[in-house]
């Protein structure tokens, strides 16, 4: 999945794009973090909440910026977007299976962090005066 | 047999033997002491390698003797050395002394014991080898020299200090056999010359004790002098920062060059590529750094950087470093720190401190979001406060102290992944005192209305301190007369005296002179009013008595009479007193004489004023004081003011005697026994009375009765008013010889006589007419005298009708003289 890598890309891309990006990427993650979930018992108690802790927090991420595209009547082409998404999913999945749990745990940090950021840059392209 | 006996012992301890060793049981087997040593001369261990064991266990002990003692020890200390050993500690370790040490052991079929070893703690000194030895290469002056460093074995005891150990030290190449031995002395460092380039060396060091054998050598430790030519060593990448998170850079830390130019490169990989880029610049960071710019940042990617460094001889890399740009953001310290003083208006002003983010960091499109610490601590103080601010870009500090100095400085760190930044310069507050200058100033205005307030009542004080004074310390009451208007005596109007007397166009001046006649009167108790009492509407009751007794007075005599003094000085006394009393206040105050007494003395009247001073500072024996107080008053000049003067201090002085010894009669005596001592004073007062008389009847003739013969002594002699009683009753003593004197004493050019003594009825109030008819005057006193104690009335009222019809002439006669007409005031008599 291809998603950019810079600050000038991301700055480039439209917003509808960037939000769909986002949420492709919450989506793409979901499925992974159930399977960690389902196949990780033996973690401690900690760690296990904490785990879960995360997954719900990336539905309810997901759901958020699905509510704002929907409020700020972005043209979410959600059925096209959909597909990819979930085919960025599945390949996502195949590949969490098959990494370490630390390499998994990496790249879900790495792409948390790439979340963040492009709604960072959606909230200030949309709404420029909260410290921005 | 016997060979039978011995193959048979043979056999049974052959058959003893094997049974023995078939069980594989004996007694243990001979132990020997392999070493004893002694690290530090203090303390000593000794080691034993056991023997066979016997198949038992075995319980191994040692013992020792010392010297030649015969007492035998057991080991102290069977474990510190480790197994069978044995550890003397430094309680049992005796230097110089001789050990002999044997090892048993024991098991339950027997002993054995080791041979005996003889131990000299000083002979097995050896202590251990020294430990941490380094090396390193150095260049100096282009010549390369080994420094090696060790130091000196570890002692249980921490007594280290006190050993000093001698080193050694070999090394040889490491190819070669044979060592070269150095003497290193006491230090734990050496340098080594003389070192082949190139070369790998093996280096070892020992040490000893000032007695005992040498350590073991140290471990060996090898280093390679560097050639000059030879490959540099690795270097190491030291860190990597991204300031804005859009860039990043890398520096590295070089090693060693090998002695010649090493030129070093900077190689990475990204993650999940095969290829290998260099470094894009190695300029803009500075040196030994590469800067990666925009274009070849990737985020999200790991990057696999190594540092490769080159020389003729070879090269070396740097192990290699993984970095994500993402999680090395270091932004720079925030700019534009600024302060505001805001001051609103029901509240204490309060600081507004604001920022900017780094320029480089780009906040506004939301890329990197930064937070923001400030710290502050006052200027004197150690201590920081840090305050986590957040995503804002201002601060609001309410709670400083005014007056005081504060050093603020603020920083800023990416909200994820990241580092904080530099903290900025360093920002000085220096809060205002705004509000303390409020208070000075009011504090000011207050200090100014006080001052303002004082200065209002000092002066208050000062313009009106006499009526303050007058109003703290009311005056003195003195005695008041009854009858006398004094304050129409101070308004010196004579004229209505006068005409309440009867008497018409007295001379305007008011001076002390009426005083004077006014004072003659003579008053008892409370009545002082002489013939004006009859009269009504007279001011001045005692005024007319006086200005009787000064018409009585035809004759100056009489008037130098020291009765008739005594009564014009009973009189003056009354009047003064009165007066006096009314006014003594003023008197005393008024030194200047502005007593009401005083003012109807005008200037002339100066001694008047003197008297005054007397009178009211005299209490009793005025009379008395005159002499004293006034000798030179009593310079007998034809001056109109001596006589004045002296008069009137007689009067006043005399008066208030009079007045105040009117109760007491005998008084009287001595007063006018002080009047006839004060003869002089007496006919001063007299013709100061008579001069007031004047006054008052608006004649002066004083002047005239200055003259010396006024003064004359001898006229002193006349009268002699003596108050016998308070009654109403006037006592006139009259000297016979004066009698005959006040023809004499009369004044020249007024063939007055002496005075007439006309008494008022109602009182004491003895006038005396000067009567122009002397022989009036001489009947009327004759009869006086005779009756001199006790002075009828009637025969006052005698002289009076004898005075009745002289007053008409007595009018046209004391017209020039210095009496009154009593002819005014003649009926009131009646």
């Amino acid at each position: 999945m291809l998603t950019p890598n810079g600050k000038e890309y991301a700055q480039k891309i439209p917003r509808e794009e960037l939000t769909h990006l986002i949420l492709r990427l919450l989506q793409a993650w979901k499925e992974p973090l159930s399977h960690f979930n389902q196949h990780h018992q033996e973690l401690p108690d900690d760690s296990l909440s904490k785990a879960k802790q995360i997954s719900s927090m990336v539905h309810e991420l997901k759901t958020g910026v699905e509510k704002v595209t929907e409020k700020a009547r972005f043209s979410i082409n959600s059925l096209n977007g959909m597909t990819p998404s979930e085919a960025a999913g599945l390949s996502i999945s195949n590949e969490a299976n098959m990494m370490s749990d630390s390499d998994f745990i990496h790249c879900f940090r790495r792409d948390s962090n790439k979340v963040q950021s492009y709604l960072k840059i959606l909230k200030c392209r949309i709404m420029p005066e909260n410290s921005c | 047999m016997k060979q039978k006996l011995t193959s048979s012992l043979q056999i049974i301890l052959l058959l003893a033997l094997t049974a023995v060793s078939l069980t594989g049981q004996s007694y243990p087997g001979k132990p020997k002491i392999i070493r004893c040593r002694s690290l530090e001369k203090e303390t000593f261990s000794c080691w034993w390698k056991p023997g066979s064991d016997g198949g038992l266990p075995t319980n191994y002990t040692l013992f020792y003797s010392r010297d030649s003692e015969e007492e035998i020890y057991e080991c102290p200390d069977y474990r510190t050395s480790g197994p069978n050993s044995c550890y003397f500690d430094t309680n049992h370790t005796t230097p110089w002394t001789t050990y002999n040490i044997t090892v048993t052991a024991t098991n339950e079929i027997g002993s054995n014991s080791s041979d005996p070893q003889y131990v000299d703690v000083t002979s097995i000194v050896q202590p251990d080898a020294p430990v941490n030895l380094s090396l390193e290469t150095k260049t100096s002056a282009n010549t390369m020299y080994l420094w090696a460093k060790w130091s000196p074995p570890p002692l249980a005891e921490a007594r280290a200090n006190s050993h000093v150990y001698h080193y050694e030290l070999r090394l040889k190449p490491e190819e070669k056999e044979e060592w070269e031995t150095i003497s290193v002395g006491v230090q734990t460092q050496y340098q080594v010359l003389r070192l082949q380039a190139g070369v790998k060396y093996v280096v070892q060091v020992r040490c000893m004790l000032d007695l005992g054998e040498w350590s073991e050598w140290s471990s060996e430790r090898r280093i390679q002098i560097p050639n000059g030519e030879s490959p540099p060593e690795k270097p190491t990448i030291i860190k990597c920062r991204s300031p804005e998170k859009e860039t990043f850079t890398c520096w590295w830390k070089p090693g060693s060059d090998g002695g010649h130019p090493t030129n070093y490169t900077l190689l990475y990989s990204k993650e999940g590529e095969e290829q290998v880029y260099e470094c894009p610049d190695y300029r803009t960071a500075g040196p030994n750094s590469c800067y990666f710019d925009k274009k070849h940042t990737s985020f999200w990617t790991i990057y696999n950087i190594t540092v490769r460094a080159t020389n003729e001889m070879g090269s070396n890399f740097s192990d290699p470093h993984y970095v994500d740009v993402t999680y090395i953001v270091q932004p720079d310290p925030p700019v534009n720190v600024t302060l505001e003083l805001k001051k609103p208006m029901n509240r204490k002003p309060y600081l507004v401190l604001t920022w900017s983010p780094p320029p480089l960091a780009d906040v506004r499109s939301g890329w990197l979001t930064l937070e923001y610490e400030l710290r502050l601590k006052p200027e004197e103080g150690e201590e920081w406060e840090t305050i986590f601010v957040g995503q804002q870009t201002q601060y609001k500090m309410f709670s400083l102290n005014p007056g005081k100095k504060y050093i603020v400085q603020i920083h800023c760190k990416p909200d994820h992944h990241g580092s904080w930044s530099e903290w900025s310069s360093e920002k000085y507050i220096q809060i205002p005192t705004d509000f303390r200058v409020k208070d000075m100033v009011v504090w000011i205005v207050v200090g100014v209305l006080s001052s303002l307030i004082c200065l209002i009542m000092s002066w208050t004080m000062v313009l009106k301190g006499y009526r303050m004074i007058a109003f703290i310390l009311p005056p003195v009451p003195g005695p008041k007369i009854k009858g006398i208007d004094t304050h129409l005596l101070e308004t010196g109007k004579s004229e209505e005296l006068l005409s309440a007397l009867g008497c018409h166009g007295f001379p305007p001046t008011s001076d002390c002179e009426e005083l004077l006649i006014e004072y003659l009167e003579v008053e008892d108790s409370e009545d002082q009013q002489l013939m004006p009492s009859h009269d009504s509407g007279h001011p001045s009751k005692n005024t007319k008595m006086i200005s009787k007794e000064t018409d009585s007075d035809s004759g100056r005599g009489s008037c130098d009479s020291p009765s008739l003094l005594s009564e014009k000085c009973r009189e003056c006394r009354t009047l003064s007193s009165t007066l006096q009393t009314q006014d003594i206040r003023d008197v005393q105050e008024n030194t200047g004489g502005k007593t009401s007494w005083e003012t109807q003395c005008i200037a002339s009247e100066q001694k008047i004023l003197l008297l005054n001073n007397e009178t009211t500072k005299s209490s009793t024996w005025p009379a008395a004081q005159l002499p004293n107080t006034q000798p030179p008053m009593f310079a007998y000049h034809s001056t109109v003011d001596a006589h004045k003067i002296t008069l009137n201090t007689t009067n006043v002085n005399i008066a208030p005697v009079l007045v105040g010894n009117e109760e007491k009669h005998q008084s009287q005596y001595p007063i006018t026994e002080t009047v006839h001592n004060n003869m002089e004073k007496q006919r001063e007062m007299e013709n100061l009375h008579s001069k007031t008389d004047q006054t008052t009847a608006q004649v002066k003739q004083n002047r005239p009765n200055d003259k010396s013969p006024f003064l004359n002594p001898k006229l002193m002699d006349y009268v002699e008013v003596h108050k016998v009683r308070q009654d109403e009753q006037a006592v006139l003593l009259k000297h016979k010889e004066n009698s005959g004197k006040t023809e004499k004493y009369t004044v020249p050019g007024t063939s007055k006589e002496y005075t007439k003594v006309s008494t008022v009825v109602d009182h004491n109030i003895i006038v005396l007419m000067p009567d122009s008819c002397i022989q009036h005057t001489s009947v009327s006193q004759e009869p006086a005298m005779e009756t001199s104690p006790n002075l009828q009335q009637g025969q006052a009222e005698k002289n009076m009708s004898y005075c009745l019809t002289a007053p008409s002439e007595c009018k046209r006669e004391t017209s020039g003289s210095e009496y009154m007409d009593p002819s005014s005031f003649m009926p009131s008599f009646k």
